[in-house]
């Protein structure tokens, strides 16, 4: 890399393990904001569901199967998100979950989809299944991260599954040979990692890598909200700025940079 | 046999004779048409980026058996190629489903159906826009 004699080691060691690895896990930056928007989430699910706040919301969360039925499950979903992004403190917290990360990952002028995204899956739940993808296929830049935030423990196919860079071209090669989603799973699976996410943690992961979930085996439901951060001035898709992007930091030498005319008038 | 879940939304990334639509936009148009012709929306899949890529749309063929149909935002979505098209209305229409167009208002529901599509799909192809 040119740029290690900037970086700071933990800095660099970091960046190196998001290029090797494809993804990074850390701490919660801002552990009582996660905690906050844990426990937003159970209210809301709770108010759905007409029962009393729990004083337990990861227990709620993680039991909510034994309350919801497959067929209402996307209704809960939409009214937890909904209520989750009409919280005004919501997106500034969940930026700072990640704060430090995006920034060695990302940079430090920074746009963020307008909506943090929600899944939920039920064990056993085949409805709710996210085929293997790369964002960048439905129209998202390469230069975007994703931010995904479990809120309950996340293991084996209760987490989702990424395919490491080192063979990610490979298969990206082989894909036109191959009819569906279903079948591109099938070649990938065998290199393809189920990542492990305590609660109190977030992954940044690059969304160029095919990834994906399954149907959830473990006894618990998943919850988890993702999120996309981009560089301001790096390239857009069809994942434009204004409509799905809205900056959150733009530094002042931006600034002046953007509103600044060269003397003009000249006739010679 | 269990109930069907109701019309998956198909939407995409690449642009429709020459025209970007907003993928929220796109999903606005499928939600009110199914509104407003009484179907239950699925959530919609978006088609891949990549030029001549019907990855997507054969998913929600291979899913056809647990569904009443399939929205897509328009009926220009569909591969250019006609053959390949005469299978998807069969596959669509031998699965007991039926294949909506929102911005176009176009319904698919039997054999007599096609013509009417691959009319407009022809024209679209010689037809040139001032």
């Amino acid at each position: 890399m040119t740029d290690t004699d900037f970086l700071h080691a933990d800095e660099q060691a970091l960046a190196q393990r998001f290029i090797d690895d494809g993804f990074v896990t850390t701490p919660a930056d801002d552990r009582a904001g996660l905690d906050r928007i844990q426990r937003r989430a159970a209210e809301l699910a709770a108010d759905y569901l007409k029962l009393p706040h729990s004083n337990d919301p990861y227990a709620m969360l993680d039991t909510i199967h034994t309350r919801v039925s497959v067929d209402d499950l996307n209704a809960l979903r939409l009214h937890v998100f909904n209520g989750l992004n009409a919280e005004p403190w919501f997106r500034p917290t969940y930026f700072r979950l990640a704060r430090s990360t995006i920034e060695t990952i990302v940079g430090n002028e920074l746009c963020m989809q307008r909506r943090v995204n929600l899944s939920i899956q039920l064990p056993g739940d085949s409805s709710s299944l996210l085929a293997t993808h790369s964002d960048v296929w439905s129209g998202d830049s390469p230069f975007e991260v994703v931010v995904w935030v479990p809120l309950v423990d996340v293991h084996r196919t209760k987490s989702m599954y990424l395919l490491p860079p080192s063979v990610n071209g490979e298969m990206q090669d082989r894909m036109a040979s191959l009819r569906s989603a279903e079948e591109l799973y099938k070649t990938i699976k065998p290199h393809a990692t189920f990542i492990e996410i305590p609660y109190g943690h977030v992954m940044l992961f690059n969304q160029t890598l095919m990834h994906g979930n399954r149907v959830n085996e473990e006894a618990g439901t998943r919850w988890s909200m993702n999120c996309r951060f981009k560089s301001i001035m790096s390239p857009y898709a069809d994942k434009r700025f204004g409509e799905f992007f809205e900056p959150i930091l733009l530094r002042p030498a931006t600034r002046v940079g953007m509103q600044y005319k060269l003397p003009g008038g000249f006739h010679g | 046999m269990a109930e069907r879940a109701g019309h998956r939304g198909y939407i995409g990334a690449r642009p429709l004779n020459g025209s970007r639509t907003p993928q929220h936009v796109q999903n606005i148009v499928i939600r009110d048409y199914a509104r407003r012709k009484n179907l239950h929306y699925l959530l919609s899949a978006a088609e891949h980026t990549m030029p001549g890529s019907y990855m997507v749309l054969e998913d929600i063929l291979d899913e056809l058996p647990q569904l009443q149909g399939l929205i897509l935002y328009s009926i220009f979505m569909l591969p250019p190629d006609e053959a390949r098209r005469r299978q998807i209305y069969d596959r669509v229409l031998r699965e007991g489903c039926d294949l909506h167009a929102a911005v176009e208002e176009i319904t698919l529901a039997s054999q007599k159906d096609i013509q009417a599509v691959e009319d407009i799909l022809l024209v679209n192809k010689f037809a040139t826009i001032l």
